[in-house]
C-alpha cells in the first residue's frame, strides 16, 4: 500500500512501530495513526510468537484478509491496476496503552494457505475459520477448519471479489435512484444517479 | 444344566462385574431458547449434570454486512451499521465515522464530537442497563427486570428525541452529525440543533438513572441466592481473556484496567473525569458489578458533558457526495460490550473496498468452548449470560 | 325445613356425595383465588398493574377466563410420549392436593373427616405429587423434560425429610395427631404454638416452598434455563391441571402449617360458638398471610442450583429439624 501523506519522521507512534518492525523482521508503515507491520509469509507465526513474547502485544484483537483484485463481481473496480493476492491481516494490541499493530503478509491469490495461529493465540481458532469460509485460505494444523457462519453446504467464499452477488446481477451497479416523482410533479423525478 | 457342587463352586470364583453404563447425552440448546440472547445454539455432550464439551454453533443471523458495505456508499453504510450491535446502536456508527473522518483528513466541529459522546454514553447506559436486568432474570429473579426498564425508557425517549430512532438512531454524518431537518432546496435553510429543552432533560435522566442503580444494587447486591450463584462461577483468568480476545468490561472484571476511552482519541474523552472500573475475580458476579459501576461513571461523564458543551457547528464542511480518499486505517472504540474496531480500505471511490468490522461479542462468545468445560449445566445459563453479547454482534 | 336438610344429611351417601362436591368445587375456587392475588400481587411490586381489563377495572375475572381459554385448547400429545402415563400425570398431581384438603379443620366441626393420624396422612398423601412430577418428566419423551423431572425427584424427595421432621415438634406439643386435636390442644394451651416452634415452622414453610417447587426452588422448572423442564410438553387442559394444583397447594400448605403453628381456625378470646362460623374466616386470614409471604419470596429471589439446593436440606434443614424435636421432647418431658 501506498504511504500516507501523513507519515513524516516524527509522527509520534513512528519510534514505535519501528521497534516492532525490527523485532519481527518486518517493515513498518504508518496509515493514517495506525502502525502496520508487513512480513514475509514464512514467518508469519514467528512474527507473531515475538509479538507476544517480547513486545508485550498479547491482546489478539482479530485476524482478517483483504482480497486484492483487479475484476470485481460487485462494487466498484480499482482505480488503479494491484499486483493480485490474498493480504492477510491480524491485530494485536498490548493492555497498557492501547496500541495495536496491524500484522500483514500477501499469500497467493489462488491457492492460500498459511500456518495457522492458534497455538500462539487461542483466539485466532474462530477468526481463522471465518476467514477460511469467506476468503478460501486454508490455515495449516487449525483443528477445526469448518464454517462458522455459512451453513455447511454452503460453496463459495463470499468476500472474495469474484463472488457474485445475486442482488447486483439483476441490479446493475451503482443503479439509478428510482424514486417516485412527487405528486402532480411527474416531470421531474428524483434519478439522483450518484456518480453524477 | 445341572447344578451340582462343582458347578457352584466354579460360579463362586467367577468375577462378576457389572459396568455401569451411562451414556453421555447430547443437549442441543438453542437456537430457540429463552436465555441465549438471540440465536444461538449450544450443543452440550453433558453427563448428569455436568457438562464437558459445549460447542457454540453461530451464523444463524449472519447478513453479510461486510459484503453489503462494499457494495454502499458512506452515508448508506451508515444506515445499516447501527443495526451491528443492536442493543447499543448508536455506539456502533461512531468507529466507522471517524475512520472514514480520518481517511479524509476532516476536522469535526467540537460540538459535534461532544453531541456525539453524549449519545455514545447514553448508548452504554442503556446497554448496561438491559443488561443487569436481564441476568437476575435468567437467574430467576423477575423483579429487577421492571425497575431498570422503567429507567431505560428515559433514556431511549432522550435518544429518540434528539436522532429520532430509539435503537437505530442513524444520526452519524461524515463530518459530524446530523445538522438540520428542513435543509434542502424546497424548505428554509434552518439549522436546527440539538432539541429545546435536551440538556436540562438528560441532566434529569441522569438523577433518576443513579437513582435506579441504587436501587438495582440494594436488590440485587444483597441478595444471598444471587451471590451463590455468581461467585467463583466462570472465573477467567486475564491471560486467557487476552488471548482469546474479550474485551470491555468482562476483561475489566478480570482485574485488567484497559479502557479503551482512556488511550484512543475518536472521541474527547480525556476533557471528562472519569474511573475506570475493575474488579478483582473475574466471575460472574464481578461482570454484573462491573456494568452497574460503568453505567455510574457514564451518567458522571454525561452530566460533565452536558456542562460543559460548546456551541458551534454541527457538521464540517462535506461535499454532496462524498469521496474517501484511497488509504487505510483502523479505528478501535469502546463499545458497551467491549472493542468495536472497524478496518477501512478505501481506494478513493464512494463506497469501502474493504470493511472488516471487528465486534466485541465475537470474541467474547469465543471463550465459550473454554470457560463451559467441566461446569454444571444450569451455570452454563449463568456464565453465558454473563459475557453479555448480542448475536447481531457475533455474526455480522 | 332444616329438619329435612338434617335427614338428608344424616344419609352417609348424600353426606359424602355433598363433601366430595364442595372439595371439587373449592379446589379450582381456591386455585383462581390465589393465581388472581399472586397476579395482582407481583404487579404491585414491579410497579405495574396486573390484570385490569376482564371483568372491569378490577381484571377480577382474569383467572376464569384463563381456564376457560385453556379449556378449549388443543389437546397435544407428542408422537413419542407414553400416553397412558402422560395423561395420568397431572391427575396424580391433583389427587396429591385435593386429598389433603379433606383434614384440614375450617372450625370446631367444620372439618371433611377428622382422621385420627390425620397430619400422618396429610404428609403422606402429598408426596404422591413428586410420583406424578416424575411421572410427566419421563413420559414427555424430550430431554429437558428428563431433566426437569430427575431435578424435581431429587429436591422433592430431599425436602420430604424436613417437611415431616418439622411437624413433629408441634404433634409432640399436642400429644395427637388429629388435625381437630392440634386445634384444640392450642385452645387448650392458650397459645398457637408458633411461639415455640419458631424453628419448626420455619423449617416447614422452607421445605413446603421446596415441595411447591415454586422460586427459590424451582429447579425442576427453571424456565429460563429448561424451557418449562417437566411442564415442557404439557398445553391445554392439562397444564391447567398443574397449574391449579400448585396454587391450591400452596393453600393446602399453608392452611396445615397455620393449623399446626398458627392455631387454625382459633384467635385468642373468641368464645367457642362464635368460631363455628368465624373459624373459618380467620383460617383462611392466616392462610392468605402465609401465601404472601410465599409470594413475596417468589417474586424477589432467584433460583438455587440444584446442588446448593441438596446442601441446604440436607446439611442445614434436616439436622435443625433434629435438634428441634429433641429440644422439644425434652421440654415436653421436663415441664
Amino acid at each position: 500500500m501506498t504511504s500516507s501523506p501523513s507519515e513524516t519522521q516524527a509522527h509520534p507512534l513512528r519510534s514505535f512501530a519501528d521497534r516492532v518492525a525490527e523485532a519481527v523482521g518486518g517493515t513498518a508503515e504508518i496509515h493514517f495513526d495506525t502502525v502496520k507491520v508487513t512480513v514475509p509469509a514464512e514467518s508469519w507465526v514467528e512474527a507473531h510468537t515475538t509479538a507476544r513474547d517480547d513486545l508485550d502485544l498479547v491482546f489478539f484483537s482479530w485476524l482478517s484478509a483483504t482480497d486484492w483484485a483487479n475484476d470485481v463481481q460487485a462494487g466498484d473496480p480499482l482505480r488503479d491496476e494491484v499486483e493480485e493476492r490474498v493480504e492477510l491481516i491480524s491485530a494485536l494490541s498490548d493492555l497498557t496503552d492501547g496500541r495495536i499493530v496491524l500484522f500483514s503478509t500477501s499469500l497467493d491469490k489462488d491457492e492460500p494457505r498459511i500456518p495457522s495461529l492458534v497455538d500462539v493465540y487461542a483466539g485466532a481458532n474462530w477468526h481463522e475459520r471465518e476467514a477460511h469460509e469467506m476468503f478460501g485460505i486454508d490455515f495449516e494444523g487449525h483443528p477445526n477448519l469448518i464454517h462458522l457462519y455459512l451453513p455447511d453446504a454452503f460453496i463459495g467464499n463470499p468476500l472474495r471479489k469474484s463472488y457474485p452477488l445475486l442482488s447486483r446481477e439483476v441490479k446493475p451497479w451503482p443503479g439509478t435512484v428510482d424514486v417516485e416523482a412527487m405528486p402532480g410533479r411527474a416531470d421531474e423525478p428524483s434519478t439522483e444517479n450518484p456518480e453524477s | 444344566m445341572t447344578i451340582d457342587a462343582d458347578t457352584i463352586h466354579h460360579l463362586s470364583e467367577v468375577q462378576v462385574s457389572v459396568e455401569l453404563q451411562t451414556e453421555d447425552m447430547t443437549l442441543n440448546i438453542g437456537p430457540q431458547h429463552p436465555s441465549t440472547h438471540g440465536v444461538l445454539r449450544l450443543v452440550a455432550r453433558v453427563d448428569g449434570e455436568r457438562c464437558f464439551d459445549v460447542q457454540p454453533v453461530i451464523g444463524y443471523m449472519h447478513r453479510g454486512y461486510e459484503k453489503l458495505s462494499e457494495v454502499r456508499t458512506y452515508p448508506q453504510v451508515t444506515t445499516i451499521i447501527n443495526r451491528i450491535d443492536w442493543v447499543s446502536g448508536y455506539a456502533n456508527e461512531v468507529p466507522f465515522i471517524v475512520a472514514a473522518e480520518k481517511l479524509m483528513e476532516l476536522e469535526v466541529p467540537e460540538r459535534a464530537q461532544f453531541i456525539r459522546l453524549i449519545l455514545t454514553e447514553m448508548a452504554r447506559i442503556s446497554s448496561h442497563l438491559v443488561f443487569n436486568a436481564s441476568y437476575p432474570l435468567e437467574l430467576g429473579a423477575a423483579t429487577p427486570l421492571f425497575f431498570a426498564l422503567r429507567e431505560r425508557e428515559r433514556v431511549l425517549d432522550l435518544l429518540e428525541s434528539v436522532t429520532g430512532g430509539r435503537f437505530h438512531p442513524n444520526f452519524n454524518r461524515i463530518g459530524g452529525v446530523k445538522p438540520a431537518y428542513g435543509s434542502g432546496s424546497t424548505t428554509r435553510k434552518q439549522l436546527q440543533d440539538l432539541p429545546a429543552g435536551f440538556l436540562g432533560e438528560t441532566r434529569n435522566a441522569m438523577d433518576k438513572v443513579l437513582e435506579s442503580v441504587d436501587q438495582l444494587e440494594a436488590l440485587v447486591a444483597d441478595n444471598e441466592i444471587i451471590l451463590a450463584r455468581t461467585r467463583g462461577v466462570g472465573v477467567l483468568p486475564p491471560e486467557v481473556a487476552a488471548a482469546y480476545g474479550v474485551s470491555g468490561p468482562n476483561l475489566r472484571a478480570s482485574g485488567v484496567p484497559f479502557d479503551l476511552r482512556k488511550t484512543q482519541d475518536y472521541l474527547p474523552y480525556d476533557r471528562f473525569d472519569f474511573k475506570v472500573v475493575t474488579a478483582e475475580n473475574g466471575d460472574c458476579w464481578d461482570r454484573w458489578w462491573v456494568r452497574l459501576q460503568e453505567i455510574r461513571e457514564s451518567a458522571k461523564i454525561i452530566q460533565q458533558a452536558v456542562d460543559s458543551i460548546p456551541s458551534g457547528d454541527l457538521q464540517a464542511k462535506v461535499p454532496k457526495v462524498i469521496k474517501v480518499p484511497k488509504g487505510e486505517t483502523y479505528v478501535r472504540a469502546e463499545n458497551p460490550k467491549g472493542e468495536m474496531g472497524y478496518y477501512l480500505v478505501s481506494d478513493g471511490g464512494q463506497g469501502p473496498y474493504r470493511l472488516k468490522i471487528r465486534s466485541a461479542s465475537f470474541s467474547n462468545l469465543s471463550i465459550l468452548p473454554w470457560i463451559l468445560e467441566g461446569i454444571l449445566v444450569p451455570d452454563i445459563i449463568a456464565i453465558m449470560g454473563s459475557l453479555d453479547f448480542v448475536l447481531g454482534d457475533v455474526d455480522r | 325445613m332444616t329438619d329435612l336438610l338434617a335427614d338428608l344429611f344424616s344419609n352417609f351417601w348424600v353426606s359424602l356425595g355433598g363433601k366430595l362436591l364442595l372439595v371439587a368445587l373449592m379446589i379450582p375456587l381456591v386455585g383462581m383465588v390465589i393465581g388472581f392475588a399472586e397476579m395482582k400481587l407481583s404487579a404491585k411490586m414491579q410497579y405495574r398493574v396486573g390484570p385490569y381489563f376482564a371483568g372491569g377495572r378490577w381484571g377480577w375475572a382474569q383467572l376464569i377466563a384463563d381456564g376457560v381459554k385453556f379449556f378449549q385448547k388443543e389437546d397435544i400429545i407428542p408422537d413419542d410420549a407414553d400416553r397412558p402415563v402422560f395423561k395420568f400425570a397431572p391427575i396424580l398431581v391433583l389427587i396429591g392436593t385435593v386429598a389433603l384438603l379433606v383434614v384440614i379443620p375450617f372450625g370446631p366441626s367444620l372439618i371433611f373427616r377428622d382422621l385420627d393420624v390425620g397430619i400422618f396422612y396429610a404428609l403422606a398423601i402429598s408426596s404422591l405429587s413428586t410420583i406424578g412430577i416424575l411421572m410427566a418428566g419421563w413420559s414427555s419423551a424430550n430431554k429437558y423434560s428428563l431433566i426437569g423431572g430427575l431435578r424435581a425427584a431429587g429436591q422433592l424427595i430431599a425436602y420430604e425429610l424436613p417437611l415431616v421432621l418439622a411437624v413433629v415438634g408441634s404433634v409432640i406439643l399436642a400429644g395427637t395427631m388429629s388435625m381437630q386435636g392440634i386445634v384444640e390442644a392450642q385452645i387448650e394451651a392458650g397459645y398457637p404454638y408458633v411461639i415455640f416452634q419458631v424453628v419448626g415452622f420455619v423449617i416447614f414453610m422452607i421445605a413446603a416452598l421446596a415441595e411447591l417447587t415454586r422460586i427459590p426452588f424451582d429447579m425442576p422448572i427453571a424456565e429460563s434455563e429448561l424451557v418449562m423442564g417437566y411442564l415442557t410438553e404439557y398445553s391445554g387442559f392439562r397444564f391447567l391441571f398443574f397449574f391449579l394444583a400448585e396454587f391450591a397447594n400452596m393453600f393446602t400448605m399453608s392452611a396445615i402449617a397455620a393449623t399446626l403453628f398458627l392455631g387454625g381456625y382459633w384467635l385468642p378470646g373468641i368464645p367457642e360458638d362464635v368460631l363455628e362460623f368465624a373459624g373459618p374466616i380467620i383460617l383462611i386470614a392466616k392462610v392468605f398471610l402465609l401465601v404472601f409471604v410465599m409470594i413475596w419470596f417468589r417474586w424477589t429471589f432467584p433460583r438455587f442450583r440444584e446442588d446448593q439446593l441438596q446442601g441446604l436440606a440436607w446439611r442445614w434443614l434436616v439436622p435443625l429439624a433434629f435438634v428441634n424435636i429433641a429440644v422439644t421432647a425434652t421440654l415436653k418431658v421436663l415441664l
